[in-house]
């Protein structure tokens, strides 16, 4: 026998199991409606801003080329009403969905690596390196996350990627504890010792055992941080700290603040962007409860 | 006093099969009394419905369960209770000394309170005295004395009470409210064999001071013999046979009992010495004539010399876990180390795979200082393999057993087609044909197979030298044999020596070469088997031999001056 086709063969072992593991869990998963519904809506808007420049392309945000009305009501050409500057709030919203959850990705991204790596270091290392780890995580979990972001992105300047930065720099802490505790979990298993006694390195304990074992939680995790990145975004950006040029749904309420369509009783200006930002995080945090009930059955039906 | 009928009693389960949801029949069809006063063992392995049959008279059952047939508890029917009536049966009628009593108490709270809890709910009616604090202190005390503990030891917290005491606390929690039926389920189980034989005299003397019914679960037939009169034998939720407990012993009749009575040897029998029903060692003597012997040659393989290990413990100070231990395994030669949980015998075995680090002394490998260096002690751990205790833990729930086997040989880069060592392995460990068990994942394997796996894990890295802690103490009897068989085996046919640690003497009468006891950290006796078990010189061994239940006595009468002794000595241990 040779030994190509030997590897090939295992390799196919564990994709067959891998593919029905994951048929398994997608079952489960949409046995839960509400993780469902929020699925649903996420690929539907997800879907709306990736196609949106083949229904609405990008001049029709330009101030310059506009032809509706400032502040128009809602009405049959413009659904969503008209900004102060006579641009559609439907256009724009779809527009700002982009910003908004590019942003939340990558940002969640970020921290989510980081969290994983430092989590699972300070979990399988001892001593010194452990101990210096988690003094590094103890002052991330304590410093208070919107201000380091307001610093972060005074000192690196405004934009989509100093927000992505100071949001996953900020966020990735509570991540690393529960990937830490979860990689103590496993290593007291005595299938590690047995890795052990076969005479395995960190390196192998780490990549075969443990990533494998903290993965499933840390995808749970994700769908939970970017509902959170989002909302960081809107508030980092309602302060003046995104890119001015680019439309995000939280620069969508700052410019609602500044030009005085939130207390002008211009309500559609106001309301769509905040909605948006509260049905999307509300999705997110939905698909992730449903992972997370997959992953932990313990959880399910409470 | 009440009487406790099973009429036609069927339990089944709604849960996840492979094919689909399904029901299954964890109980099936079984009729059984329990006349007040009497004694009943409930024999079977994992699985037979054993433990579902006896928390069912309790209405215990998880929501998945559904009870057909009648419990009559007294002449009521358990099912059709009202929720009231129930919670004031439960307890007061009927109570239960649960499976792991370290799981069982609540880790935050102190013991005497966890035993006035059951008081305080029952306190209504002819007990509604127990609403004064200065009673529920009284009868705790009582109790106390009952389970042979000293008041004191009411104040403890569960971690601080040793595995006997917690059970003797479970015993007290049980008659707190004076019931008329215990059940207990493997209460020895996770004991070993002194504390075992102290709480069995327990239950024994409990039974027969306060006329109690008593149902007794266990696997072992030994320890149900030395409480119960009548012995009752489960498979696949069915009775297979029933009858009193020395005719069960002696002769019995069904296949399966046969299987369970064989599976713990008697010590002394020269038929069960190194051989087992699969398989008989050459030099066994009962050896089939013909088989010759094939000899191998026999050099020091692993020793340790003036080995000591200490932890620093809160409070107390350093505990020498291993107290300057000499100890020499030769290869060829199954070497069994025996001793009471807590003796160091783990932590002896974690410092000669080098898992620990010793604290004084040195282990050699085939004359040469073990290093701690990486490297030196990866090219150690190739040449000596470890078994773990519970093959359900030892094993990655997410590989499969081609790469839990395949994981060694890919650590050491070893030579040769991959497939084909992982293949030559399961075959070496008896898993045939190797290939069907290639993609299977460890749940989808019985005890025995993981076990199994585990050894085959260990056997690709082709090692000189097999250190094996407790390998069947989590398996059921009738595998325990098939593994044990396995470990000869490969002693006698490749000349792999082994140090295989163990509680049980009966083992090391199987299979061992030699037997080491140990005792507080120290070798106390070693020699040849025959020498030690047969003709034991230091006191400890005969304490250890003299609470193994056998067949032909006992435990309940058998050496009864040295257990008191031994009972007293638990009793005045201190706060662990």
């Amino acid at each position: 026998m040779s030994a190509p086709a030997a590897q090939g063969k295992r390799i196919n072992v564990a994709a067959a199991r891998r593919r029905q593991r994951a048929v398994e869990v997608w079952k489960e998963f949409a046995s839960n409606r509400a993780g469902l519904t929020g699925l649903i809506i996420l690929v539907f808007v997800i879907a709306l801003a990736a196609l949106i420049p083949l229904f609405a392309p990008p001049s029709v945000l330009d101030v310059t080329q506009v032809t509706s009305p400032q502040n128009d009501p809602p009405s049959l050409e413009n659904p969503l009403g008209t900004d102060p500057a006579g641009r559609s709030v439907l256009a724009l919203l779809i527009w700002g969905a982009r910003i908004s959850l590019v942003v939340g990705f990558a940002a969640t991204l970020v921290s989510m690596l980081i969290g994983t790596v430092v989590g699972m270091a300070a979990g399988h290392f001892t001593g010194a390196t452990q101990a210096v780890l988690m003094r590094i995580i103890d002052f991330f979990l304590v410093v208070p996350g919107l201000v380091l972001a307001i610093v972060l992105s005074s000192v690196i300047g405004p934009g989509v990627a100093t927000i992505v930065v100071a949001i996953g720099v900020t966020s990735w802490a509570g991540t690393a504890r529960l990937v830490r505790s979860q990689t103590l979990t496993v290593e007291s298993r005595p299938y590690i010792e047995r890795a052990w006694a076969l005479g395995a390195g960190d390196g192998h304990v780490i990549t075969k055992h443990v990533l494998p074992a903290v993965m499933p939680l840390v995808l749970a995790n994700t769908t939970l941080t970017v509902g959170s990145a989002i909302i960081a975004e809107s508030t980092l950006s309602f302060l003046g700290l995104g890119d001015p040029s680019s439309i995000s749904w939280g620069a969508m309420l700052k410019s609602a603040l500044d030009t005085g369509a939130a207390t002008g009783g211009y309500w559609w200006y106001v309301m769509p962007p905040g909605l948006a930002i509260v049905v999307v995080v509300l999705c997110f945090t939905l698909v992730g409860r449903a992972l997370e009930s997959v992953i932990n059955p313990t959880l399910r039906g409470r | 006093m009440l009487r406790l009928e099973f009429r036609d009693v069927r339990i089944t389960y709604t849960t996840q099969t492979a094919s689909g949801r399904g029901e299954i029949a964890a109980v099936d069809g079984v009729s059984l009394v329990v006349e007040p006063g009497s004694t009943v063992g409930l024999a079977g392995e994992s699985g037979c419905g054993k433990s579902t049959l006896a928390v069912s008279v309790l209405r215990l059952l998880p929501a998945n369960a559904k009870v057909e047939g009648k419990i009559l508890l007294g002449d009521e029917n358990v099912s059709e209770l009202s929720w009231g009536r129930l919670r004031s049966v439960r307890w007061t009628e009927a109570s239960i000394v649960f499976q792991g009593a370290m799981h069982s108490l609540n880790p935050v709270r102190k013991v005497r309170d966890q035993i006035a809890e059951a008081l305080i709910i029952h306190a209504k009616g002819v007990d509604a005295q127990y609403k004064q604090e200065s009673a529920r202190t009284a009868r705790v005390n009582e109790l106390l004395e009952q389970v042979g503990l000293p008041k004191a030891k009411g104040l403890s917290y569960p971690h601080e009470l040793s595995g006997g005491q917690k059970q003797r606390i479970m015993i007290a929690m049980a008659l707190a409210c004076d019931p008329d039926l215990i059940i207990a389920d493997e209460p020895t189980t996770a004991l070993d064999v002194v504390v075992q034989a102290q709480v069995l005299d327990l239950l024994t003397a409990l039974v027969r001071d306060r006329g109690l019914s008593l149902i007794m679960i266990s696997h072992d037939l030994s320890v149900l013999a030395a409480t119960c009169e009548r012995i009752v034998v489960m498979q696949e939720g069915r009775i297979v046979e029933q009858g009193p407990s020395l005719k069960i012993m002696r002769n019995p009749q069904h296949p399966h009992t046969q299987a369970l009575a064989s599976a713990f040897p008697v010590i002394g029998d020269l038929s069960s010495r190194l051989k087992l029903p699969t398989y008989t060692a050459p030099n066994a003597p009962h050896a089939e004539p013909g088989a010759a012997s094939v000899p191998h040659e026999s050099r020091p393989a692993l020793a340790a010399r003036d080995l000591s290990v200490t932890f620093s413990a809160r409070g107390s100070g350093a505990v020498r876990a291993v107290d300057s231990v000499n100890l020499t395994c030769n290869t060829g030669e199954i070497v069994a180390l025996v001793g009471q949980s807590g003796s160091g015998k783990t932590t002896l075995a974690r410092t000669l795979l080098g898992l620990q680090k010793p604290t004084s002394g040195e282990v050699l490998f085939e004359g040469t200082p073990l290093s701690h260096k990486r490297k030196a002690l990866k090219v150690y751990r190739r040449a000596v393999q470890f078994v773990l205790q519970d093959p359900t833990a030892a094993l990655n729930p997410k590989h499969s057993v081609y790469e839990a086997v395949a994981e060694g040989p890919r650590l050491h880069k070893l030579d040769g087609d991959e497939r084909d060592i992982v293949a030559a392995a399961l075959a070496k460990a008896e898993l045939n044909p190797p290939e069907k068990f290639f993609t299977a994942i460890p749940q989808e394997l019985s005890g025995g197979q993981r076990q199994r796996v585990v050894i085959a894990g260990a056997l690709a890295l082709e090692p000189e030298f097999l250190v094996a802690d407790e390998p069947v103490a989590s398996l059921d009897a009738s595998v325990r044999a098939g593994v044990l068989a396995l470990l000869l085996k490969l002693k006698c046919e490749l000349g792999l020596g082994a140090l295989v640690i163990t509680h049980d003497l009966g083992l090391a009468w199987n299979i061992a070469d030699r037997v080491v006891v140990m005792y507080q950290g120290r070798i106390v006796e070693e020699g040849p088997v025959e020498e030690v078990l047969l003709n034991p010189q230091h006191e400890y061994t005969r304490r250890l031999l003299s609470v193994v239940p056998t067949r032909e006595s006992p435990v309940a009468t058998a050496g009864a001056p040295l257990r008191e002794q031994a009972l007293e000595n638990d009793a005045q241990d201190g706060v662990r």
